[in-house]
């Protein structure tokens, strides 16, 4: 080894750890740090735990040296020739340095690492060896020769052929498989190749290399034949009638496929059209927008209505529910969805009040209870509805910076969209609370909680998916990728989340008051409500404010 | 007076009948290939050799079946209670016309197989054009071999008579018992088993144009390696 090599790797090394000591200032790497240290120091603290004796069992250790060996050696045949500083290159690569002089050099860290390695090793699992010192060191040696061959094959596969090294790479792949699999089964007992597979039978996957004698002797094969033939006589009426079942589907596909076949209408033109709408459909789903429909003539115009809602930001409005009504299909779907889930809530209350009424009334809190399982799953509609009632800015895609320079604050825009979803959402949830009102058993301060829950949910809820779009649409505008199915999932879990302030303040306030049930009940509903509003409206307000943020960026 | 190299080329270029054909692949695989890579397609070229696997297996199985072992399979699986008595004299009954039934399948579905892995790694690996008939040829007068390795086992079992005496390596550990670990071990290199891998090799070659050596790689890599990986293994 050069003695300047060596002085400049130690130069190098001060140089790294003052560098990492300055990073230790940041807090992501400080937290990092931290992560490892604490890491250790659990292990280290347990160290003498059975459990810890079991990570160093010996199929464990040669699984490990397995891993190390294999790893290194395609790690370093993927490198296809030696990593090194661009500085090395410019200053090693050109002076008076042998070749063995500068792979011992890139080497030296590696060293290094081996008896750090070592050192933690035996600081962890030293009581669980007999001779602690002897395995540290042997570990040690062995990391150093895994790292020898990881910079032998880098340099070999920097030495070959690309082709070459591509077949070589998945061989030493598939090797390295069989070694895995081969160690899983003789040290775990564990079959990654099922054992027929070395039956005489599969042999016949090797034809024409086998001894044909020796697989038709196979057991597998006789008793395979056990199950057609051998067992007694053939039942005839069951091979008649399967022998019918199948070749009258067959008859029937074939004489389908004669039938398709005879057409002599041009196909092409009609399915250019076809393929045509199909592709726009999905552009206009991948945007977010609806799917278009072919309607045979143009949607009627609506004049205004001089009602004073719908004047000024009211227009807006107005502008959505002539949307509503001219989404006819959709509505009836959404019709037919409600009526079904509140439909089926309903049943199950009216069964319940029935059955309670026989058995001379269920008590008081088991009826309250069960009222509040269905109030619960209303609630859950509106995570449904929401995809359903799209009538907000979800639709307004193209109209977006149209609508910025209306005369109206962003905020009371804003509420324009949001309000006929969130209505329309009431309204579906209400064919559910009114039979739910009926039917449980619900004092005041309940029924008004209930009255005022569920908007506040709607909004919530409303607001979210919105909120979504429109940090969707300013990343497009600002030439961003489009959200991921990743973000769509944390959409979801955000739907939830909102909610999570709200339920904590309610169960703190009413374990506080645990003492009197009807001021727990009453103070803990209402807190919860203030919290949740509070909530919505710091969503609205988050949506005004990227409502501006969309038009910025459009401009920019 | 002509060139001896273009005597070759001639009578290579001229075809040669289905007798000489079987009986040049032992000899000379790389000619026989080349006429069937430019011939058209004939189906004798595959369904002969399959039905004289068949015929000569049929005429071995008898001798190649050891009554001993047959039973002591069907016994253990009586005592795994797998099968019920009824079941077990049944498998008895029809041994020898269940194999000679599944050897002449096998022969058949076993000719395709490999022919569709000679397509397979034709097209997919070596990125070649050739039709699966072709792959089919040379499959099927490939199994040639497997007759005569039929029958030397036949001659084999009835010399020492030791029906599970193989043309292997195994041949020289065959007073171990059959079912030991290393006569199993050593039966694997079986010659004829080899040589037909090489031919299959030349077969490959002469259908995609690679080098002998990278249908080796290919050809020993599958008929070789796949079948020690998957009896390592399983």
């Amino acid at each position: 080894m050069n003695r300047a090599l060596l002085y400049l790797w130690l130069a190098l090394l001060r140089r790294k750890a003052l560098k990492f000591g300055y990073s230790l200032r940041r807090p992501t790497s400080l937290l990092g740090f931290l992560a490892v240290v604490s890491l250790l120091g659990f292990l280290f603290y347990f160290r003498h735990e059975k459990i810890m004796g079991e990570l160093v069992r010996r199929e464990n250790l040669i699984g490990g040296a397995l891993v190390m060996l294999c790893g290194s050696l395609f790690k370093g045949f993927l490198q296809r020739g030696l990593v090194c500083e661009p500085a090395d290159i410019e200053f090693l690569f050109t002076s008076p340095f042998t070749q063995r002089q500068i792979i011992l050099y890139r080497l030296l860290p590696n060293y290094l690492f081996a008896v750090l390695q070592s050192l933690v090793f035996i600081g962890l699992f030293a009581s669980h060896f007999q001779h602690p010192v002897l395995t540290a060191l042997c570990l040690a040696l062995f990391q150093i020769a895994c790292f020898h061959l990881a910079t032998a094959a880098a340099i070999f596969g920097g030495s070959i052929p690309q082709e070459t090294h591509y077949r070589l790479r998945w061989m030493m792949l598939g090797v390295s498989f069989v070694i895995g699999a081969m160690y899983l089964r003789m040290a775990w007992g564990f079959r990654i190749v099922p054992a027929f597979c070395s039956s005489p039978a599969v042999q016949f996957l090797f034809y024409p290399a086998v001894t044909v004698p020796d697989s038709v002797n196979a057991i597998d094969v006789h008793r395979w034949a056990l199950g057609f033939a051998l067992t007694g006589t053939i039942p005839v009426p069951q091979l008649w009638h399967s022998t019918l079942y199948f070749g009258g589907f067959a008859l029937a596909a074939a004489a389908s496929l004669w039938l398709l076949l005879q057409f002599k209408t041009s196909i092409f033109e009609a399915s250019l059209g076809t393929t045509s709408r199909v592709a726009e459909n999905r552009r206009r789903l991948k945007q977010g927008r609806t799917t278009t429909t072919e309607s045979p003539r143009a949607p009627h115009s609506f004049g205004l209505p001089r009602s004073v809602l719908f004047r000024g930001v009211g227009a807006i409005l107005w502008k959505n529910l002539v949307a509503v009504r001219r989404c006819k299909n959709e509505m009836w779907v959404a019709l037919f969805f409600v009526l079904t889930y509140t439909g089926f809530l309903t049943a199950l209350q009216f069964i319940y009040y029935h059955l309670a009424k026989k058995a001379g009334g269920a008590p008081l809190y088991e009826a309250r209870a069960f009222s509040s399982g269905i109030a619960a799953f209303l609630a859950m509609l509106a995570f449904f509805l929401q995809r359903i009632f799209p009538f907000d800015f979800r639709r307004d895609g193209h109209h977006l910076l149209s609508f910025r320079t209306l005369p109206a604050t962003p905020l009371a825009l804003t509420l324009a969209e949001i309000a006929v979803p969130t209505t329309l959402c009431l309204a579906a949830q209400a064919c559910g609370v009114i039979p739910l009102i009926i039917f449980g058993k619900f004092d005041w301060p309940t029924l008004v909680f209930i009255v005022l829950g569920y908007p506040a949910i709607s909004l919530a809820l409303n607001s979210v998916w919105n909120l979504h779009y429109l940090m969707a649409a300013a990343k497009h505008a600002e030439g961003q990728a489009s959200s991921s199915a990743v973000g769509m999932v944390m959409v979801v879990a955000l739907s939830f989340l909102v909610f999570y302030p709200a339920g904590w303040t309610t169960v703190k306030v009413a374990n506080h008051f645990i003492g009197d049930q009807t001021l727990a009940f009453t103070l803990a509903a209402a807190a919860g409500l203030l919290v949740q509003y509070s909530v919505d409206l710091l969503l609205l307000l988050a949506m005004a404010r990227l409502f501006q943020r969309v038009e910025i960026a459009r401009e920019s | 007076m002509m060139p001896e190299s273009l005597q070759t080329i001639e009578a290579a270029a001229r075809p040669t009948s289905l007798g000489a054909r079987l009986l040049n692949l032992f000899v000379s695989p790389a000619l026989v290939f080349d006429e069937v890579t430019v011939a058209p397609p004939r189906a004798v070229n595959w369904l002969v050799p399959t039905l004289l696997v068949g015929l000569s297996g049929l005429a071995v199985l008898g001798s190649t079946t050891s009554p001993e072992q047959t039973a002591a399979a069907i016994q253990q699986l009586l005592d795994a209670g797998t099968i019920t008595q009824d079941q077990a004299a049944s498998l008895t009954l029809h041994w020898q016309n269940v194999s000679g039934l599944a050897l002449c399948l096998g022969a058949f579905i076993g000719t395709f197989w490999s022919a569709f892995v000679l397509w397979f790694i034709g097209h997919v690996f070596l990125k070649c054009r050739f039709g699966f008939i072709k792959a089919l040829e040379v499959a099927g007068l490939t199994a040639t071999i497997l007759v005569l390795g039929t029958v030397v086992t036949g001659l084999l079992v009835a010399a020492l008579g030791d029906a599970s005496a193989r043309p292997a390596l195994s041949l020289l550990l065959f007073k171990l018992a059959p079912d030991s670990p290393i006569r199993v071990a050593f039966g694997v290199l079986d010659c004829f088993h080899l040589w037909t891998t090489g031919v299959l090799t030349v077969g490959l070659s002469r259908l995609t144009g690679v080098s002998l050596k990278e249908a080796a790689f290919w050809v020993f890599g599958y008929w070789v390696g796949v079948r020690i990986t998957l009896i390592l293994l399983a």
